[in-house]
């Protein structure tokens, strides 16, 4: 009996869960500047979802009879004509640029997440390995801290030698670099609970390492964990998108926002909207992600002000 | 404090042989193999197992390290495949503009990121403080190339105010135009971090007894926001400085290639897109060193600053 009760004692917050998660999200829409940032958000990830449905045209579709249209946008005359539009005008070789940069965040998007989250998941375990088994805390932490000692650019540019160019170089370097941030955060939160009596409790009735772990620690620092993933992701997406300028990313004719940012800067005395807009585009993508990550920070875990 | 930073000095060289090890690998796993490209396409095996053993390519791995770490330390990184100069003197003549830019940037940012900081943090919760701080989470999620992009299109070929391309000498003699407009690209997106950072450092600085003393003694207030909060909130800005290091490096790269500025950093990008792996190797190489050492200075300059600061 009282091997159950002690193990439901940290389990017993998911009873509170979803009562908790109104509390914190009311709380995070009272700020009118994350409201608006996390609707942005839900735009942008709505329309990369449903790109194919919302991009008014083919991505790819060139067309040399419509080259370097400036945006419609800007042209009110345009605003109620017939035909087809091009709200972001046409790149060099006719492409609409607004079905691109949703296409583009697409890739941008996914390239981000996938960063945040699979580095998130190896650097939140090795934070509460490294904090759980006191003895491989100092290797575990050295070879973090070697990490660090690459900055993400380098680590794709390393990549991108050996591998060669293209996203699979860049979403390694992301991964790469989102570890060690991520495993000292997860650390320092798993440190403060092992100090908890519950896992002092939890290790008297004979709990496994493995429910230690996953239900008394991990569950413990997720919030933390997710909180600096939050702040990190726009991180990642400017890595991601400055690698793609650099051509180390995304080969043409996919669409990437940092890559068509680097192939309208051949133009860009000529038709300036064709490197400005997806660059504009990452910019909002990155604010947005930002805006939001502050809030959540302020409102799930001040301790980790920066 | 010497014995601090001996310490320090120790604790680095395991990240040295780890940047090492990395570049040694990206020469290991090139798909090429150098035996075969210098015998060439028609030659016997045993001619490429002569020339493999001659390079010292048959030898195990580990050893294969070591000469190469012997090697790197005699300056002998290899011939450029596509200019065949010599890997070394290729990044001898490009460490300097990227040094230049590097510390025109610095010089640009850290005085305006810690004054709009500090300021911030003197008025805070008011319009300036707010303006402030929209304007350096803006620049937090600003894309190094959008201001490149901007600088160029307007104050580069609109305005033709400034060159935007390439470098026409040291600034000394007569290069500094070339330097403004990649300077202040690279130097605006450290503006927001920085006075992000001092804002929070000096807010708390600002919560401390010594700065309630200071003001009960009757001392100026600008005397007391800039030496008693300012300079205490100075160690926590520097060492935030430092991890800037990897934006500053990574923000180098992006614009030197935008400005064709003749750096490490654009010989590196070159460097790949042409598979010459030598020179890439040493590029990224030379690129990592400057970050470990940018870490180590900032660290040795956090022991000046901070008597109190203890060992580990």
């Amino acid at each position: 009996m009282t091997v159950a009760t002690a193990a439901e004692l940290p389990a017993e917050p998911a009873a509170r869960d979803t009562t908790q998660r109104a509390h914190v999200l009311r709380r995070l829409f009272r700020d009118k500047v994350a409201f608006c940032a996390a609707i942005v958000l839900t735009l942008v990830g709505l329309s990369a979802i449903f790109a194919p449905v919302v991009a008014p045209h083919d991505p790819y579709l060139t067309d040399l009879s419509k080259v370097m249209q400036p945006p419609d946008l800007f042209d009110a005359d345009k605003w109620s004509a017939k035909g087809p539009r091009h709200w972001f005008g046409t790149d060099n070789t006719g492409r609409d640029i607004l079905s691109r940069v949703i296409y583009g965040a697409r890739n941008t998007l996914l390239m981000g997440l996938c960063g945040v989250l699979i580095g998130g998941m190896l650097g939140g375990l090795l934070g509460i390995l490294a904090a759980y088994y006191r003895k491989a805390d100092g290797y575990i932490m050295r070879v973090v801290d070697i990490m660090l000692a690459f900055p993400a650019l380098l680590i794709g540019l390393a990549l991108a030698a050996i591998f060669g160019a293209g996203l699979t170089a860049v979403l390694i370097a992301l991964v790469v670099s989102d570890i060690p941030g991520v495993a000292r955060v997860a650390r320092g939160s798993a440190m403060g609970v092992m100090g908890q009596e519950y896992m002092e409790a939890g290790r008297a009735v004979g709990v496994s390492d493995f429910t230690l772990i996953w239900r008394y620690l991990t569950l413990n620092c997720i919030s933390t964990i997710f909180v600096y993933l939050t702040l990190r992701f726009g991180q990642t997406i400017l890595i991601g998108s400055a690698l793609g300028f650099l051509g180390m990313g995304a080969q043409p004719p996919v669409a990437e926002l940092g890559m068509m940012a680097a192939q309208g800067r051949d133009f860009l005395f000529m038709a300036p909207h064709i490197a400005t807009i997806p660059s504009l585009a990452i910019f909002v993508i990155v604010l947005a992600a930002n805006l939001l990550g502050d809030a959540l920070r302020d409102v799930l875990d001040p301790r980790l002000q920066t | 404090m010497g014995r601090q930073i001996a310490h320090r000095l120790l604790i680095s060289i395991p990240a040295l042989v780890g940047v090492l090890f990395l570049c040694f690998c990206l020469m290991q796993v090139v798909p090429a193999d150098p035996a075969m490209i210098i015998a060439g396409p028609d030659a016997k095996k045993e001619t490429i197992d002569a020339i493999r053993k001659d390079l010292g390519l048959d030898r195990p791995i580990p050893i294969q390290f070591i000469e190469y770490i012997v090697r790197v330390v005699q300056g002998d990184l290899g011939r450029s495949i596509i200019s065949n100069k010599k890997v070394i003197e290729e990044l001898s003549q490009t460490i300097g503009p990227t040094v230049e830019l590097m510390l025109g940037a610095m010089l640009l940012a850290v005085p305006i990121g810690m004054s709009l900081g500090t300021l911030a943090a003197v008025k805070r919760g008011s319009v300036v403080d707010r303006i402030i701080m929209a304007f350096s989470v803006a620049g937090v999620s600003m894309p190094v190339f959008f201001i490149g992009l901007i600088l160029i299109q307007y104050v580069g070929f609109k305005w033709a105010l400034l060159p935007f391309t390439g470098r026409t000498g040291p600034v000394w003699a007569g290069g500094l135009p070339s330097l403004i407009l990649p300077a202040v690209t690279l130097g605006a997106v450290l503006i927001g971090p920085i006075s992000r950072l001092t804002r929070t450092a000096v807010l708390e600085v600002l919560g401390a007894d010594f700065v309630r003393t200071a003001r009960a003694k009757g001392l100026r207030e600008t005397v007391v926001i800039v030496h008693h909060a300012l300079r205490n909130a100075l160690i926590p800005v520097v060492t935030l400085i430092g991890l800037q290091a990897a934006f500053l490096l990574g923000g180098a790269v992006v614009t030197e290639t935008m400005f064709a500025w003749p750096g490490v950093g654009r010989l590196a990008v070159g460097a790949i897109v042409s598979s010459d792996f030598p020179t890439a190797q040493g590029a990224i190489m030379i690129l990592a060193m400057a970050f470990l050492l940018i870490n180590l200075l900032v660290d040795v300059l956090y022991v000046f600053l901070d008597p109190r600061v203890q060992r580990g």
